[in-house]
């Protein structure tokens, strides 16, 4: 095979992998940023982060939320259930960052997946 | 109200559920926290060969022995396979088989890894169930997951499922079960091919059939991501939490992608391969 062929499919190879091990990552972030309570679940997003905050920049201290499946859901103290979106926003994104960097350096399949 | 998972084993000639089953209960006991319940018709197997199967195991339903005429092939990668039988159809009797009032019903080929499961109790609903999976592998479209049959509904996931016992509960599962009497002329309507019973199809027949022949949200899904393996794809490393895979090139049969997962709940489709691993995470039990 022709050297530079042989390197291209060598980097296709390694580069396939490393998309799967983002996507692998991302799927998991998405997992765990997710919020239960009273028989609803939660997604955390930049969205749900925004509009509870606007409930209680304007006074509001419990709300009625749409959950995932589309659950009416009694939100009895908005404030500690801010404070909750927001600690497992934060948590998850820290993971997720310093898992991404940690497979961002590495430069071979082998080192990927830790053969 | 008492809660806990229910397994069920049935060993063929060359693939052993019940130390699937042992191993299972292993990881549920580590990440749930659950009792855990083994339905099998071989429990002097399970005792004599997994002695110490009680650390895990909590109760054990006796099942009766009958031989199948159902032949599955089962890979073992792209190029081996071995035709073996295939008993699944005590899972359509799991309602009267559970002793507990919430039930967490498992394929014992199912890696539990976290505790993103425990918040099914929390739910408020009768029954949940996967509705979507995601393949350890990208590159793979496996339309026989999506679709009972090419033209026919949506598959659910009988690989993992919660119900409470209730009115609607017990309902379903007569329903699942009159399916499972009828299954040649069900297998007909529902355009299904292979004459094989599969609970994914009963169950998604069910589903259907309860819902006013429409699709619906009724049942929502169980929390969590479902992740899932084909039995073309090897699982070579389980260590903690983390496992390994050589996941199948579709593109260049015989080859593989690595894949590797952290804290994931997945789906092992080889079993072959799942028992290597078993045994090595068992030797010093």
């Amino acid at each position: 095979m022709d050297a530079r062929l042989e390197k291209a499919l060598e980097f296709s190879n390694y580069m396939a992998t490393l998309n799967n091990q983002r996507r692998i990552l991302h799927e998991k972030f998405i997992e765990n940023s997710v919020h239960y309570l009273n028989g609803g679940k939660f997604s955390v997003d930049r969205e749900l982060i925004n509009f509870c905050s606007t409930l209680k920049q304007n006074d509001q201290t419990s709300a009625i939320l749409i959950d995932d499946n589309n659950t009416p859901v009694e939100i009895e103290d908005l404030d500690k259930f801010l404070d909750d979106i927001l600690d497992i926003y934060f948590t998850n994104t820290y993971e997720y960052l310093n898992q991404y960097n940690e497979i961002k350096n590495k430069r071979s399949v082998k080192d990927l997946i830790d053969l | 109200m008492s809660r806990g998972v229910l397994l069920i084993a049935s060993n063929n000639e060359q693939i052993d559920y019940i130390k699937q089953a042992v191993f299972c209960a292993k990881q549920i006991k580590a990440h749930l926290g659950l009792d855990v319940c083994l339905a099998t018709d071989n429990v002097k197997y399970l005792e004599t060969a997994y002695p110490f199967y009680k650390s895990y195991i909590d109760q054990i339903v006796e099942l009766e022995y009958y031989n199948t005429s159902q032949i599955k092939t089962y890979h073992d990668g792209i190029y081996a396979q071995k035709k073996l039988p295939w008993k699944n159809h005590y899972r359509v009797k799991c309602y009267n088989l559970t002793p507990y009032e919430e039930t967490i019903v498992m394929d014992t080929d199912f890696i539990v890894n976290n505790d993103v499961l425990l918040n099914c109790f929390d739910y408020n609903e009768d029954f949940l169930i996967y509705k979507s999976y995601k393949d350890l592998n990208p590159n793979r479209v496996e339309h026989s997951f999506e679709k009972v049959s090419d033209r026919s509904i949506d598959m659910v996931w009988a690989t993992v499922f919660y119900f409470k016992k209730s009115k609607l509960s017990e309902f379903y599962f007569d329903l699942v079960n009159h399916i499972y009497d009828n299954w040649s002329y069900y297998r007909l309507i529902y355009q299904i091919p292979n004459v094989n019973f599969r609970n994914d199809y009963a169950f998604s027949i069910a589903i259907h059939i309860l819902n006013g022949f429409q699709r619906a949200d009724w049942p929502k899904n169980l929390p969590g991501n479902f992740w899932t393996t084909t039995d073309a794809d090897i699982l070579y490393e389980y260590k903690d939490t983390s496992m390994k895979f050589l996941l199948e090139n579709t593109q260049d049969r015989g080859q593989f992608y690595a894949g590797k997962i952290l804290d994931g709940n997945v789906h092992v489709m080889n079993k072959f391969s799942l028992n290597r691993i078993i045994d090595e995470v068992l030797v010093n039990e």
